[in-house]
């Protein structure tokens, strides 16, 4: 499963096309809602898994060529025999550690600041990028958790302006572009048909409803699919809830189809 | 997790919906009394009135299951003075389950301190990236999570629930056998076990009653027979382990929720101490077959803490994700796993079966108490509305938790990110060990609602760069 804010439409080909899918924003802020992505992404995952826990071998360690490699490694290893069987004991080599994280800027479970500067100041873009490359390295090798190098880094240290940077700046352009333009129309069409001035639309209820339409359509419904999108995502979103009023449900029906016995 | 807001009981719905006709179809005329409507429901009509004794005999009830649903149902009818069996097909088994029981429970039935294996006051949740979040440090000094063994609380429940005048039928439930009309009996037909234990076969037996409770579990048999429909469910899988002393003494108070992908795709695996052992598991609804990878992604990430331990046992259980459609069927109400009762997000069952159990035992004694008879709509009113009132909020606000913070491995971060915030961890005890939807001061909640926004987004662009990594790094 994947939850992205305000996901870019991705670049045209077979792979991204299945692996990706833009989701909506919606405004409260606690709701961003993951949906089911198809198999690829788990059966990745899925590999990358099998690779790291029963894997015995040790694999080589620069970070350039476990990236490059990251996918299944060509080793096809048994099922552990240890899993699932009663009685047995936990052997060292179940356990062997897979290749670890390893930078030499990542020093004792943080980002070592000094190591990013640039002219005189940190240069947050490439810390940013190096703890990106971090994350995606331990999503495809988990590694254990120690209690003697735990990790200290927090994201939340990188300024905003960083983040912001990242925020996907061709797509909010095109959908500033989008808005713009049906924005500069409604407001030609809207002061042809009743004479009402740009200023004077802005002070007028309806017309702050049809723009806050506008704004909310022009976000949430990107491609033609996106309709459906919403309405699968309404369906998932009250699923619980219906599940917990079916039995009140369920009184309501028979009192509009019996009669009284 | 955070509490952000109270919740709002839905009253609104269940006025004046409820029909007579329902009402009428199921309920059991014993005595000569006029049906007072309550709040909820309008007033019957056309109620038969049937001269009986001014010394009626007391309701029967049967509760199938014995676990702690059905023990705390059952010990809640007897102690309101109807005749109650209680039916369990395992009376010293030990139930798959993690063992944890929020604070309030211990007071709220009054159990004794000696069934408390481990008090555990350091939580740590550990993130995709191995980020730890320290529960612990906004922990009050009376404040612990309990953790304790099933066999041991089941049957203390029990054991209370027979003193309190239950009778303890040891057995198998087969099949419940609907009532004709009205006033008919159920019939529960079961095959009591053998009373010496060499001899294989069971003894079938029936059992009329008045009124059922189900709480017989996520496979429940009563619920089949009463076609409450089914629930999704997911599977939880766990490993016991033994460790050596020196690797126990670091989960001595310590419990351990790991998040990932490697781990579980929709739900978080665990290191609960018990009490000579961890276990360890994790739990998943869409990637069920998957459970035994699943299962040594969890021993690969809590990696060097329990090398050198022992399997002593492997168990899996099903644990129901939401309710069943129809939790109350005629004069058969359903209490627990049964019924579904299962939060999402921390997976907690205990606590509210036990609940569920007392409510539905203390619902049924009062509308015979009150008016003679035990009808559909007075469970429904008197227990599920009660209930719904009480917990609905709670469980829909946890749903909601799970599903944006368990979803992906950017929700995860985020979520570990948060749980590092004071305040978070204060809201969430209060609600997690008090049963409470924690309200918060409004302003630090606008303060959380921003932060959790921000962690939030952050993830979420870690998440799209490391999507943009993988799609150069294919594509090259």
């Amino acid at each position: 499963m994947s939850m992205a804010f305000l996901s870019p439409p991705p670049p045209p080909t077979a792979l991204s096309s299945l692996s990706l899918r833009s989701h909506l924003c919606l405004r409260s802020h606690l709701t961003v809602f993951p949906r089911k992505l198809p198999s690829l992404f788990l059966s990745r995952s899925a590999e990358n898994g099998a690779g790291e826990a029963r894997s015995s071998a040790t694999l080589v360690e620069e970070k350039e060529a476990e990236q490059e490699s990251k996918e299944n490694k060509g080793e096809t290893t048994p099922p552990g025999p240890n899993l699932g069987s009663n009685g047995a004991a936990l052997k060292a080599e179940e356990l062997a550690p897979p290749p670890k994280f390893k930078d030499p800027r990542w020093v004792g479970g943080t980002w070592d600041l000094k190591q990013f500067m640039k002219d005189g100041k940190t240069n947050w873009d490439a810390v940013l990028d190096a703890e990106v490359r971090r994350r995606k390295w331990l999503e495809d090798n988990p590694e254990a958790s120690s209690n003697e190098e735990p990790v200290i880094f927090e994201a939340s240290i990188i300024p905003w302006l960083t983040w912001i940077k990242r925020f996907h700046l061709p797509e909010a352009e095109l959908l500033n572009g989008r808005a713009a333009m049906i924005g500069f129309f409604m407001a030609y069409f809207v002061d042809s048909l009743t004479g009402v001035g740009l200023v004077d639309q802005m002070g007028n209820f309806f017309c702050k409803t049809l723009l806050f339409v506008a704004v909310a359509g022009v976000l949430l419904i990107r491609k033609n699919d996106d309709l459906d999108t919403l309405k699968k995502l309404l369906e998932e979103t009250t699923f619980y809830d219906n599940q917990w009023r079916a039995t009140w449900l369920e009184d309501k029906s028979s009192s509009g189809t019996k009669g009284k016995e | 997790m955070a509490a952000v807001s109270s919740f709002h009981p839905l009253h609104g719905h269940r006025h004046c919906l409820l029909s007579s006709s329902s009402s009428s179809r199921f309920y059991l005329r014993l005595r000569a009394h006029r049906i007072t409507s309550t709040r909820r429901s309008p007033p019957s009509t056309a109620v038969p009135i049937v001269a009986s004794s001014s010394s009626s005999r007391p309701l029967r009830a049967a509760v199938i299951g014995g676990g702690p649903a059905g023990a705390s149902a059952s010990e809640a009818l007897a102690l309101g003075g109807v005749e109650t069996f209680l039916i369990e097909r395992s009376p010293s088994g030990s139930k798959p389950c993690g063992g944890a029981i929020p604070l309030c429970m211990l007071s709220e039935f009054d159990l004794p301190a000696h069934l408390v294996d481990r008090c555990v006051t350091r939580m740590r949740v550990l993130s995709p990236s191995n980020r730890i979040a320290d529960f612990g440090r906004s922990l009050q000094p009376n404040e612990f999570i309990p953790m304790l063994r099933r066999e041991v609380l089941d049957s203390f429940l029990r054991n209370r629930a027979v003193s309190a005048g239950a009778h303890l039928l040891p057995g198998l439930c087969t099949s419940l056998q609907l009532p004709a009309s009205e006033s008919d009996p159920y019939i529960v037909h079961y095959t009591a076990s053998p009373p010496s234990p060499g001899s294989l076969a069971g003894i079938p037996s029936t059992l009329a009653v008045d009124v059922v409770v189900g709480a017989d579990g996520a496979n429940s048999r009563v619920a089949r027979a009463v076609c409450a429909g089914g629930y999704a469910t997911a599977i939880a899988f766990q490993e016991r382990i033994r460790l050596p002393p020196a690797a126990m003494s670091h989960y001595a108070d310590l419990a351990e929720m790991y998040v990932g992908t490697d781990v579980s795709p929709d739900f978080y695996a665990w290191v609960f101490p018990k009490c000579d052992h961890v276990a360890v598991g994790t739990g998943t609804s869409i990637a069920k077959h998957d459970i035994k990878r699943l299962q040594g992604g969890i021993r690969a990430r809590a990696g060097p803490k329990i090398v050198g331990g022992e399997v002593i046992r492997v168990e899996a259980h099903p644990i129901p994700e939401h309710p069943r459609p129809r939790r109350v069927v005629g004069r058969v109400a359903l209490v627990g796993d049964a019924a579904g009762y299962v939060t999402r997000c921390s997976g907690e069952g205990i606590y509210f079966a036990a609940k569920s159990g007392r409510m539905c035992g203390e619902a049924i004694v009062r509308s015979w108490k009150e008016r003679g008879m035990v009808t559909e709509t007075d469970l429904k009113n008197e227990y599920l509305g009660k209930w719904d009132d009480e917990y609905l909020g709670m469980f829909r606000f946890l749903d909601l938790l799970q599903r944006v913070f368990y979803g992906s491995n950017a929700g995860r971060e985020a979520l570990v990110e948060l749980c590092a915030d004071e305040y978070v961890q204060r809201m969430t005890f209060e609600s997690y060990l008090h049963k409470r939807m924690a309200t918060g001061d409004w302003w630090k909640n606008l303060g959380l609602a921003w932060r959790t926004v921000s962690s939030l987004m952050r993830a979420s662009i870690v998440g799209w760069e490391i999507e943009r990594l993988r799609m150069t790094a294919v594509d090259s």
